[in-house]
């Protein structure tokens, strides 16, 4: 019986939103060997959607079947079975992959181009005009902070600038969906966090990012909804929230406390909850966070580098501000969908998050038995990316829908 | 600084011409294929490739010359130096095609660049031409470059010779000239008669009918070929149209004759007579001992041609051997009919024609096949167009093994000699649509290369054999799988 539901995969139907961009019913890939006998089945009878603005993650371990899945996606491999549609058409159809960018797991690019060459050939195969690749080419390599190494040959980077400019790369055509394979890959700390940002951000404007990946963090830290491969099947699939909740429990962070009213506190609690089900400990930032703290006290005396810089912003055009010149509506949206470190840049990003001020007529409450469970709500953060929506639905709604 | 100023001028003129070609490429072939073929040359540049090829050919252009051996004439040693080099450059660039046609493909699916272009709206077919375009026109340039050099080198070796010297090589070598032979006349008609008077005779002779039919055949032609001691042998060729520019143009006559028994002084006298054999007006030079086996070429007078261009040649045979000029290539008329420029040009396009064919042939192969084994297919496949002489000879003698030394024909042909005699005719005929044309050797014996030859081995040799080639190759190459499930191919 256990063994009968770990094979069946957790599945958590999402309600229809938007428009479906990527369909895929009983996809299933076997590889043959060179007299057509089956050597492997990569990909097992996988169904999933993704909607327009999601950002959807295929999450598994190496060998899982991510990679078949997009390659056959991108129409690089074909299905031995099942069907894909990619914005109504089978991924082979030539027109529609002039809406789709797509990042290699690994650096396909041609060595012996430099960066500007590279973003150039691929903006031609797209057919954008000259002037076109031109200020793309200059707002992409400022993003991925490449700017300096433009007419270096991309065989001479490391594997990070390698990867920035096959980032850089995936944007040329301003694609409606966004293929990443492993994207943060061979980036350091700081351009994990860059590339993270920047898929939140063309999420933001309405864009379909697929993120294949094998780091939980990754996925966590951006997806809307996951599949979870396994031996080429589907294991889990569903938004974060719903996978990942603990229903029966809550967690409250506040400042450090006088002594009394912490004891005032558990006494509260304990009256509701057995003793050993109440764990207190000192909540510690993420390494990531303290690294891109440090690193961000390091740029304020930044050397000169023929190598990556961090990235700059997101550039104008995909932020929908072609023209370069953003109108008062968009820099708000844009202050509002950058990250904090983009917004204030003498800052240190993401180092210590200042800590919320000690409410101390909530902390009253809390003490108070009768409306505990109230406090309690109230108390609890609710999640930033949520405001963030919320303020970037109100701004869509007075300036029109981001593209 | 002042001094520097021509470089700049002249790199800056350069670019701009890459900048034009670049627009004019995009609106020619759109621009997709356009990025795709100049991403080739680009790659061939900084790989070293042109760069390195540049040198050889220029290197063999320059050096060929001091170590080549001549008759010791300028028209010789200019006809030896034409062929030398422009073989040199057609091995080295047809190689290099070769080579690059299967690399530039095979590697970029073995290293995954291809999955970069194939995800991108360009069609399978584009990125196929794109690279083809490009490996013609990195083609297009080696062989103007080579070829360049090598016209310069013969124009630049001719304006040093002496007056007369000069004149010889530009009336017989840096020149087009048209040729005008007598048609080979249909001798089957005699061969049926003959024959039915044998087998009349000797009926017994019907159990071998082929045979005696072949032995037949060639005692006719020899009887049309042969011009036994003291005898005429008299040649009508006909000018056709070029009797309208012939008037007051020398004509060159170019013979060849073999002998059945050498003579011990190696040559063999005769009379020459051009015009009528009759005629107060006609040409009779002293007689020439001529030798055997090789070809003679003499200028003739002008205007001995009668009013519909009908002109007349005879020869009398002093010696005491019989010689045998043969129908296809014993005797022929020369006549001036264009410059040795276009000529070149026209010589060296049926060149670049070839190497299309050669890219072709590599891409093709590349489309399903990994670099070592597409390079190895491309080279069987140019072996066997090679082998031209084997074919016609399996075809001529009827079968592969058994072959009857005396008959020259296979007696008793096995099923595999059935099956091997149309297989190699098929192949034959494939071959010499496009081993057909010489333009080496037409441009070494200052032959003129037409535009409708020109236009015939375009049709040939690019629309039609590159043609199935990249149909093969694209067709291949649509459905194939760009990549695997992990990583490299």
């Amino acid at each position: 019986m256990n063994a009968a539901r770990k094979t069946e995969p957790v599945i958590i139907d999402v309600k229809p939103q938007s428009e479906i961009v990527v369909a895929v019913r009983g996809l299933t890939k076997i590889f043959k060997d060179f007299w057509g006998r089956p050597k492997a089945k990569a990909v097992d009878n996988v169904d999933f959607e993704v909607r327009r603005g999601e950002v959807f993650g295929l999450l598994g371990p190496n060998g899982s079947g991510k990679s078949t899945t997009v390659k056959m996606l991108l129409g690089l491999l074909y299905p031995t079975k099942g069907h894909i549609e990619v914005f109504g058409h089978s991924p082979r159809h030539v027109a529609t992959k002039s809406r789709i960018g797509y990042l290699p797991e690994e650096s396909y690019l041609y060595r012996y181009l430099d960066s500007e060459e590279t973003l150039d050939f691929f903006g031609n195969l797209f057919a954008l005009p000259a002037q076109e690749r031109k200020q793309r080419t200059e707002q992409l390599l400022d993003m991925v902070g490449l700017t300096q190494a433009r007419r270096r040959q991309v065989g001479e980077f490391s594997k990070g600038m390698q990867r920035r400019i096959g980032l850089a790369q995936a944007l040329i055509n301003d694609p409606s969906l966004v293929i990443l394979d492993e994207p943060t890959s061979g980036l350091d700390p700081i351009g994990c966090r860059e590339v993270k940002d920047l898929i939140l951000a063309l999420a933001r404007r309405g864009k379909t990012v697929i993120l294949s990946s094998h780091l939980l963090a990754d996925v966590e830290d951006v997806c809307d909804r996951v599949v979870i491969y396994y031996g080429g099947k589907v294991q889990a699939m569903g938004t974060l929230k719903e996978l990942l909740a603990t229903p029966d429990a809550i967690r409250i962070t506040t400042p450090i406390l006088p002594r009394e009213t912490l004891q005032k506190v558990l006494e509260t609690i304990r009256r509701d909850v057995v003793e050993d089900k109440i764990r207190i400990d000192t909540p510690t930032q993420n390494l990531e966070s303290y690294f891109l703290g440090v690193v961000a006290k390091a740029k304020q005396s930044e050397a000169e580098t023929s190598g990556a810089l961090s990235g700059s912003r997101v550039a104008a055009y995909l932020r929908g501000d072609a023209e370069g010149s953003q109108s008062p509506a968009n820099r708000i949206l844009e202050r509002l969908t950058l990250p904090a470190a983009a917004a204030s840049p003498s800052t240190p990003a993401m180092v210590a998050r200042p800590e919320p001020a000690v409410d101390h007529r909530k902390l009253e409450e809390l003490t108070q038995p009768n409306e505990a469970a109230a406090a309690l709500t109230v108390a609890t953060p609710p999640p930033e990316p949520a405001d963030l929506e919320k303020a970037n639905e109100k701004l869509s709604a007075l300036l029109g829908k981001p593209k | 600084m002042e001094k520097l100023r021509p470089i700049f001028r002249f790199v800056g003129r350069v670019l701009l011409a890459f900048g034009l070609f670049e627009r004019v490429a995009v609106l020619l072939l759109g621009q997709r294929i356009a990025a795709v073929a100049g991403l080739t040359l680009k790659a061939a540049f900084r790989f070293r490739l042109v760069l390195v090829l540049a040198v050889t050919l220029l290197g063999g252009v320059v050096i060929l010359p001091l170590i080549i051996k001549d008759d010791g004439t300028a028209r010789g040693f200019t006809q030896i130096l034409l062929t030398y080099t422009l073989t040199m450059i057609t091995a080295l660039l047809g190689c290099a095609t070769l080579w690059l046609g299967c690399g530039t493909l095979a590697r970029d699916v073995e290293e995954c660049q291809i999955q970069m272009l194939a995800v991108k709206p360009v069609a399978r077919w584009q990125i196929w031409l794109g690279k083809w375009l490009g490996i013609l026109c990195l083609n297009a340039l080696l062989l103007a470059l080579s070829s360049g050099a090598v016209f310069l080198l013969l124009q630049w070796r001719a304006q040093r010779l002496p007056p007369a010297q000069q004149t010889i090589l530009r009336n017989e070598v840096l020149v087009a000239r048209g040729s005008a032979k007598e048609p080979v006349p249909d001798y089957e008609a005699d061969v049926e008669h003959l024959m039915k008077a044998q087998l009349k005779e000797n009926p017994a002779l019907a159990a071998d009918l082929p045979a005696l039919q072949k032995i037949i055949r060639e005692r006719v032609k020899a009887s049309q070929q042969i011009v036994p001691p003291g005898y005429r042998r008299q040649w009508q060729i006909d000018l056709g149209l070029a009797k309208n520019y012939l008037r007051n143009q020398p004509l060159y006559i170019r013979a060849k004759f073999n002998v059945a028994q050498p003579s011990p002084s190696g040559t063999y006298p005769g009379r020459w007579v051009v015009g009528g054999f009759e005629s107060p007006w006609a040409h009779r030079p002293e007689p020439l001992s001529l030798a055997a086996d090789t070809f003679h070429q003499f200028a003739v007078p002008p205007n001995l041609f009668d009013e519909s261009g009908q002109l007349t040649i005879s020869f009398i045979n002093l010696s005491d051997t019989a010689l045998l000029f043969s129908l296809e290539e014993g005797m022929e008329v020369l006549y001036r009919e264009g410059g040795f420029g276009l000529n070149f040009f026209r010589g060296v396009a049926i060149i670049f024609c070839w190497l299309a064919l050669l890219a072709a042939m590599g891409l093709a192969s590349a489309s399903f096949l990994s670099f070592p084994v597409a390079a190895f297919l491309s080279l069987g496949i140019l072996v066997v167009g090679f082998s031209s002489g084997t074919l016609s000879q399996i075809v001529t003698e009827g079968g592969i093994m058994g072959v009857n030394h005396e008959t020259g024909y296979t007696e008793n042909p096995t099923l595999l000699d059935q099956v091997a005699v149309p297989v190699a005719r098929k192949i034959l005929n494939v071959v010499n649509l496009v081993r057909g044309f010489s333009p080496i050797d037409s441009l070494s014996t200052g032959r003129s290369i037409t535009w409708g030859l020109l236009a015939r081995a375009f049709a040939q040799i690019c629309l039609l054999m590159s043609g199935l080639f990249a149909a093969a190759g694209i067709s291949i190459f649509t459905r194939r799988e760009l990549a695997t499930a992990q990583g490299n191919q």
